[in-house]
């Protein structure tokens, strides 16, 4: 052990110290950092963006207003929506197997199936005597979402995700924004 | 390892050490200058143990048939390493017992029973066994957890999710790790608060017993919450009314 | 020339290994160490219970594993080669539903009897010095067991499994920071979802990783304790 009070001094014991020290950690590197990277996962073949091609049952004009029709990602090849916004458990970007197309007034949205809680798939649950208020509802914790996709109950703090989308070819067609999956 | 507080018992271990040690002190040529006889390799630490005395064991000696099934058994803790001192060294002969048999028998009848237990079990339970559908992404269900995780489940319908998930099972689990030095370094500042002579074990401290049983009551309360099912509500602070799952 | 009696025999053997290693002084001062009465008491086996419910889990998690395909693939909507194949233990494989079942009810009872242990302990003051190693020890198998319990869960593929798995690692990237929380969870998925990739990671860890590490920790568990010996009684 050195002298706690004398100067520093680099000796050939503290230099073969240090040496030996660096040379672990360069092995310790070079074998962990690999692994590293091997863990992370790559996306597999076949797997890329694209608007899906979603068939609606009613034509998109002819939708009711404070209504919400399901759709699901096509299964063959099995593909999934990209969410665009999101908040709490949501994120833009991440993905969604279902959805629910809503007319309010004029305007048309697609909320994405997963509530921003903890990501349990919603339900659309129409006002009756039990349930007052027309609203899309996780059966998991129990959060619910207006029409329009804001928190009517937590413990969801956030709105529900909206998903990019167009007008397809035909009246009951549109394309949502995606990705095929690949596996 | 062996002994920190010097058992009288073991002097004949502890002198040996200390000679060797004087060896290697008088420098480094020292070692390989005078080697001694070859020492058979002895086993450390056990030294100083009371054990059976031989005319009260059972009679399974190396000449014994059942021999290989003994030292089959012996083999566990001899790779559990040294013995250190054991309470048991300074204890009276009359409140202690051999391991074996004595203190060894009722494991292989518990053994026995709990494999027909889960042997019975498998055979009439079958349902918790059988499998839902097969995984469907598309699908809408209620992923309700096995009851192990059912009160953490319901824990966190109580409030923020990242604070009553992430956030407070971080701080559960640090305590739970470092909970035998709060004990031992918060503890007696307590109990000389309280005026306490002593801080005891929580099965005698109205404190961390407390604690304990308070925690257990909590997860009971929760677990029994969740069973309830979903058209059980209370009233709570946030999100109210909070239901089971 | 005569033949030896197989006891003879037997007590050469022994001769044989005494002579290199203090093979007959080890066995009787294992087996013959002295214990304290008190340790007799019912609640004093709760580890032996759970170490003897570990061994029932290593047995059947190996046979069950000559069976199981680790595959969540699932070729024009087909159920997935995992699914059926946890479907094939269960009803053809022969005594099957027993090993599956053992393996399923053993996971329950030992996290029951982890959880009496860790009360028992905590109750008697057994994690006091010099013992505090081994309770934090204890405390790290614990969470092992449950992430033993969590990864086995996801292994059947079925729907039930698929969902509780997506919560789960919700939770676990529910960190507010979102390269973090992305980050976590790409890692766990091994995707951008819950898919194939998910099972293989979980199976890995449920199989390699996770049952390497707690046979790791019972060794270090076990030697404490032999070192230590038993605790005082409350």
């Amino acid at each position: 052990m050195a002298d706690a009070a004398a100067p520093r001094r680099v000796t050939r014991r503290t230099f073969l110290g240090w040496w030996l020290a660096s040379l672990m950690t360069a092995t310790v590197v070079t074998a962990v950092a690999p692994i590293l990277v091997f863990l992370w996962p790559a996306p597999p073949k076949g797997q890329k963006k694209g608007p899906l091609l979603v068939s609606l049952d009613t034509p998109l004009d002819q939708l009711q207003d404070g209504t919400a029709t399901k759709i699901l990602a096509p299964t063959s090849p099995n593909s999934a929506f990209i969410m665009a916004d999101g908040g709490g458990d949501n994120s833009p970007g991440d993905l969604a197997f279902g959805a629910f197309v809503v007319k309010t007034g004029s305007t048309v949205e697609v909320f994405a199936q997963n509530c921003s809680h903890l990501g349990c798939s919603i339900s659309f649950v129409p006002a009756s005597d039990t349930h007052p208020e027309t609203s899309f509802d996780c059966p998991c914790h129990g959060s619910r979402f207006h029409m329009d996709g804001s928190v009517l109950h937590g413990p969801a703090a956030y709105p529900l995700s909206h998903l990019t989308w167009k007008q397809g070819d035909s009246p009951n067609q549109i394309q949502v924004d995606g990705i095929v999956l690949g596996f | 390892m062996s002994d920190a507080k010097g058992s009288p018992r073991n002097h004949g271990e502890a002198s040996d050490f200390v000679g060797s040690r004087e060896i290697t002190r008088e420098g480094p040529g020292a070692a390989v200058a005078a080697p001694k006889e070859v020492e058979i390799i002895e086993l450390d630490g056990h030294g100083g143990h009371t054990l059976e005395p031989e005319w009260k064991r059972l009679p399974i000696g190396p000449d014994h048939i059942l021999y290989p099934l003994v030292v089959g058994l012996a083999l566990f803790p001899i790779l559990m390493g040294d013995a250190g001192h054991h309470l048991a060294d300074d204890m009276p002969d009359d409140e202690t017992h051999p391991f074996f048999p004595d203190h060894f028998w009722p494991y292989p009848i518990i053994a026995v029973v709990m494999l027909i237990t889960v042997g019975l079990l498998s055979a009439f339970v079958q349902k918790n066994l059988q499998l839902e559908a097969s995984a469907d992404p598309r699908a809408v269900t209620i992923p309700r957890p096995d009851w192990y995780f059912l009160f953490l489940f319901q824990f966190l319908k109580l409030g923020n999710e990242f604070i009553f998930s992430i956030g407070i099972g971080t701080v559960v689990i640090i305590l739970l790790l470092v909970f035998p030095f709060m004990d031992a370094i918060i503890g007696p500042r307590v109990a000389r608060r309280l005026g306490w002579k002593k801080w005891p074990v929580p099965g005698r401290n109205i404190i961390t017993g407390t604690v304990f049983v308070a925690a257990l009551v909590l997860i009971a309360l929760l677990e029994l919450w969740a069973l309830a099912g979903p058209q059980f509500c209370l009233p709570w602070f946030v999100n109210s009314p909070v239901c089971g799952a | 020339m005569a033949i030896p009696h197989p006891r003879e025999i037997q007590v050469a053997v022994v001769d044989w290994l005494d002579e290199r290693y203090p093979f007959t002084k080890a066995v009787d001062e294992a087996l013959y160490q002295r214990v304290p009465n008190f340790a007799n008491a019912f609640y004093y086996c709760f580890g032996g219970m759970v170490f003897i419910l570990i061994v029932f889990q290593l047995l059947t998690g190996i046979l069950l594993a000559l069976y199981y395909v680790p595959d969540a693939s699932s070729v024009g909507g087909a159920a997935a080669p995992a699914y059926t194949s946890v479907n094939f233990i269960q009803n053809s494989v022969y005594l099957g539903w027993l090993i599956r079942g053992v393996h399923f009810w053993s996971a329950n009872i030992l996290i029951i009897m982890v959880l009496l242990h860790m009360a028992r302990v905590y109750w008697t003051g057994a994690y006091r010095a010099p013992r505090e190693l081994n309770w934090i020890v204890g405390i790290l198998m614990l969470f092992i067991i449950l992430a033993l319990a969590l990864t086995g869960y996801l292994l059947p593929w079925d729907t039930k499994a698929y969902f509780a798995t997506e919560v789960t690692i919700k939770i676990t990237a529910g960190v507010p920071i979102p390269v973090i929380a992305n980050l976590t969870k790409e890692l766990l998925q091994g995707g951008p979802v819950v898919g194939p990739p998910t099972l293989q990671r979980f199976f890995t860890l449920h199989v390699f990783v996770l049952p390497a590490l707690i046979v790791l920790l019972m060794y270090v568990h076990f030697r404490f304790i032999r070192a230590h010996g038993i605790a005082e009684p409350l």
